[in-house]
């Protein structure tokens, strides 16, 4: 999933500082799921963004409106009544959100009400971590399922390196050494042998140095071909 | 309110259906006026059942499975004790011509006349006896159910409307025939069982032998043959022989012996009843079959019996047999024979209403009518020994079925209840609920029992009916789980302390109802708002916030202070609403809370945004809490508040959470100063300024 988290309130109280009508909108999906952008969440920011706002002498009006999911036009479409009400989106979604409802909308400002951090996963309630950095080239066969380039500081593929200590990353005491954990994984599936070979320099043709990443499946569209945004392809 | 409730078992077993998790609730609550109006909505006897009702409710109460049943019975007797409900009954129909006579006033005829005139019938009930209350009032001991308890309960019917037309006996002071030529249009039959059933073994026709209905009925008028000093000895097993042996004992009697056919674990006579018997001294000679009266000239001098073979034959049917050869000998002065009831039908010979060959009436199950037209029948002279209960129920139906008769309609098929029952409470789940043990009712010494009819069981106090109704389950009221609000984040899985909701194969979300205990927790928790209670309890605690704020704002006081307050344990108690809850200046609004694990962090910053000067939150110990980790969410809920507060400039010292123990609620009056001096040095809160400029 995608984790984001709220950003601080002060950031938030200064991008809605110069509209009068908000609408803050939560997403049913992912925000919810990392406690964010959810419609408790909407509820809470609403009323202390509502506080904070009486507090100055401001009169500003917040709506409150989840969907369940803003990276789909479908449900988008679902709060365009809504949006002619008011003259800013506060968009409790991650990146994707703010942008399909930017897209959507174009005539109305779309703020980021939360900062998106990454692909992870929740490792319990309450601890989210980064599990997949979306390289386009998955070699998760290669390292016994643990990801040396979400989880290597350096992003290693022949590892560890020096800065490897007690299992640690030299990064922080905190952060496990990936490259560790790898071969740990591997010497209890009997493989580690395969450290041995080398591997070549990683094609990062496929990740995301070269501009918006786009896949067209052809297969799937039923639209004109013309509507494709532009974008490389992953492969 | 919406009621997407299961049906929990407790009301499963009632046969009157008695909203039992609702009103037990309620007493939790100290709500105990609304507690007893719950009660009356489907039990015009609420006071009687309080006493003498055999609770099969009780049987399936899945808190058994925890640790005991809750005591039900025993709340029901604190909710008529303590619950003030002077309103009148309501009328469920508009008033109706038609008269109806209910001939026996006992449990079945009451509930039947109480029944009818709700729905706008003209109802007279018509008694032989010289006051109404049929066997309630004939033969069940005093110690048991006194008569001004019973009174109560009559007395209430009575103000519906109803007529109680006592010493009218039906074919001695009237008959059927004359009722209907007074107007009646339909005649219930609520006769009861008011004969005695005799033996016919020798020495029956000695003056120490009595029958146990008519010495029962002599116990309670004070008037009985005397059996002070006797030794007396009691035929039979059931409930009547033991209101007869401890009936005995409180006259005086030297020693009261209970010969029955039965084992000790075959005896019908409720549980409880043989266990108070035998501690009151009653002796117990089980599986003696009586095969003569003894006698020394013309007295009685004992009971010869025959040791049982078996009571009942291959096919469960009563037939008894014996060793015809293993004989013994009790001795006693007075032998008291309470081996069965009957119907007295006789004045029926004379009418057109069949009875059986067995000299039982003909009707049909479903209807309760007779053979004759306008004429049912209901209650124990339809259905044999029963209980109490069993025979309201059996009213009930009459009602209903003199109703359908009057308007010319077809009597429909009981109605399914329409919601689902509660399942089976895992063994999984009972292991992590909280044992709370049972409060056992105060009783009269043994010593206070002999040589009076005083009532025995002397009923809870308030906070030993706050504390026993806390232990509810509240089965079948918990979590709702909304699958299109569902982001499927498994929060809900992962903070229930009793792990009813599970994540399934198909990737939702199965919050299993029959496992739920209602604490909330996943409710609050949940991001996508996905869970309600069942009964609504969430929205209507943040209207009862809402509506608290604003009406300290509009009292004009300074400062507007809120306490959101558990409504268990002792602040369910009316001296806690009278000198705390209730009792502050018009600025301060304590809010009821069952339980603050359910304050949602947005009630918090709800009654800050509509103008709190100051919100503070008060729990009980966790160790008072009938829920578990309660103190814990509360906690971290009011931290994230007061750290939202000071984020915003307005000031977490706003907020403040306490608990306290049940013994230490009188120090909620320290809590409300110190919060009230602290916000006090504050300045008011701008968001009630802002609302009184608008």
């Amino acid at each position: 999933m995608i984790v984001v988290q709220q950003k601080p309130l002060d950031r938030i109280r200064q991008m809605i500082a110069d509209y009068d009508k908000i609408l803050i909108l939560g997403c049913g999906t992912c925000a919810t799921v990392s406690f964010a952008g959810g419609e408790k969440e909407v509820q809470a920011l609403a009323s202390i963004l509502r506080m904070a706002d009486k507090a100055k002498g401001g009169g500003k009006q917040f709506l409150e409106h989840t969907i369940k999911r803003q990276c789909e036009w479908e449900f988008v479409d679902e709060i365009e009544p809504m949006v002619k009400e008011v003259d800013a989106i506060l968009s409790l979604g991650c990146g994707i959100g703010v942008q399909a409802i930017a897209q959507r909308f174009p005539d109305v400002p779309v703020l980021p009400g939360l900062d998106t951090c990454f692909m992870g996963l929740p490792q319990e309630h309450g601890l989210f971590s980064e599990m997949c950095a979306a390289c386009g080239n998955c070699i998760l066969d290669l390292t016994a399922g643990i990801c040396p380039i979400a989880r290597c500081s350096k992003s290693l593929l022949n590892g560890p390196c020096g800065g490897s200590h007690d299992g640690k990353c030299e990064v922080s005491p905190d952060l496990p050494c990936a490259w560790q954990l790898i071969i740990e994984r591997l010497t209890k599936l009997g493989r580690l042998r395969e450290l041995e070979d080398i591997k070549p320099p990683k094609d990062w043709s496929t990740s995301a140095a070269g501009g918006m990443r786009t896949i067209d499946r052809s297969d799937l569209r039923i639209t004109s071909q013309d509507a494709t945004p532009q974008g490389h392809e992953p492969n | 309110m919406a009621d997407n409730s299961l049906r929990p078992p407790c009301q499963a077993a009632c046969p009157i259906q008695q909203d039992v998790r609702g009103y037990i609730n309620l007493i939790a609550e100290g709500e105990f006026d609304e507690a007893l109006r719950t009660i009356r909505k489907t039990n015009p006897l609420p006071s009687v059942c309080g006493l003498i009702c055999a609770h099969p409710c009780e049987t399936e109460c899945r808190r058994g499975q925890v640790d005991q049943p809750l005591a039900i019975a025993a709340l029901k007797r604190f909710a008529t004790e303590y619950g003030h409900d002077d309103g009148a009954e309501p009328q469920t129909g508009a008033k109706r011509a038609e008269k109806v006579a209910i001939i026996g006033s006992g449990p079945a005829g009451l509930t039947a006349a109480h029944d009818l005139a709700r729905m706008g019938y003209g109802v007279t009930v018509f008694e032989r006896g010289t006051a109404p209350g049929g066997a309630l009032r004939a033969f069940i001991p005093e110690y048991r159910l006194p008569g001004e308890v019973l009174q109560k309960d009559i007395e209430r019917i009575v103000a519906l409307g109803v007529e109680i037309k006592t010493n009218s006996e039906l074919g001695k002071d009237f008959t059927l025939s004359e009722l209907k030529n007074e107007g009646y249009s339909a005649v219930v039959l609520a006769l009861g069982l008011h004969l005695s059933r005799g033996l016919n073994i020798s020495g029956v026709e000695l003056d120490g032998v009595l029958l146990a209905l008519p010495f029962l009925r002599e116990a309670k008028l004070g008037a009985g043959k005397t059996v002070s000093g006797k030794r007396v000895i009691v035929i039979g097993g059931g409930n009547v022989a033991v209101d007869v042996a401890r009936s005995a004992l409180r006259l005086g009697a030297g020693e009261v012996h209970m010969a029955c056919l039965e084992a000790r674990d075959e005896m019908p006579a409720f549980a409880w009843e043989i266990e108070a018997a035998l501690e009151e001294g009653v002796k117990l000679h089980c599986s003696k079959g009586p095969k003569s009266i003894l006698c020394s000239e013309t007295e009685v001098a004992g009971l010869e019996c025959m040791e049982v073979k078996a009571v009942f034959d291959e096919e469960g049917r009563f037939n008894p047999t014996f060793y015809e050869e293993k004989v013994s000998a009790l001795d006693g002065d007075v032998v008291i024979i309470a081996i069965g009831q009957a119907a007295e039908l006789s004045f029926l010979e004379d009418t057109t209403i069949k009875l059986n060959q067995r000299g039982q009436l003909v009707f049909d199950p479903d209807t309760l009518a007779t053979s004759e037209e306008g004429v049912f029948a209901c209650g124990e002279v339809i259905s044999g020994p029963g209980t109490a209960v069993q025979a309201m129920a059996s009213g009930r139906q009459a009602a209903l079925a003199v109703d359908c008769y009057l308007r010319g309609e077809q009597m429909a098929a009981p109605q399914p209840d329409g919601r689902k029952d509660v399942g089976e409470l895992l063994a999984t789940t009972a292991e992590e609920i909280k044992r709370l043990e049972r409060r056992e009712m105060p009783a009269l010494a043994l010593k206070e029992r002999m040589g009076n009819f005083n009532l025995i069981e002397l009923g809870y106090t308030e906070i030993q009916a706050v504390k026993e109704a806390q232990r509810c389950l509240r089965c079948g009221a918990g979590a709702e789980y909304l699958e299109d609000k569902c982001a499927a984040c498994l929060t809900c899985v992962r903070v229930c302390p009793y792990g009813a909701p599970v994540a399934t194969i198909a990737g939702s979300i199965d919050i299993r109802a029959d496992q739920c205990q209602s604490c909330g927790i996943c409710i609050v928790e949940c991001p996508a708002r996905a869970i309600v209670f069942r009964q609504g309890e969430d929205s209507q605690i943040r209207e009862r916030v809402e509506a608290a704020v604003t009406e300290a704002s509009l009292s004009g006081a300074e400062p507007v202070v809120i306490g959101l307050c558990c409504s268990y344990g002792a602040f369910a108690t009316s001296a806690f609403a009278e000198f705390f809850r209730d009792n502050y200046k018009p600025g301060i609004r304590i809010v009821k809370i069952p339980c603050v694990v359910k304050i949602d962090t947005t009630h918090l910053l709800k009654a800050f945004e509509l103008g709190a000067d100051g919100v503070f939150v008060v729990g009980c110990l966790e160790e008072d809490c009938p829920y578990r980790m309660s103190t814990f969410w509360a906690e971290r809920r009011v931290a994230a508040v007061k750290k939202n507060l000071d984020e915003i400039g307005l000031g977490g010292d706003r907020l403040e959470m306490y608990t306290l123990s049940d013994p230490t609620v009188q120090k909620f009056d320290e809590i409300v100063t110190e919060v009230t001096t602290r916000v006090r040095q504050l300045a008011p809160s701008p968001m009630r300024n802002r609302r009184e400029e608008a």
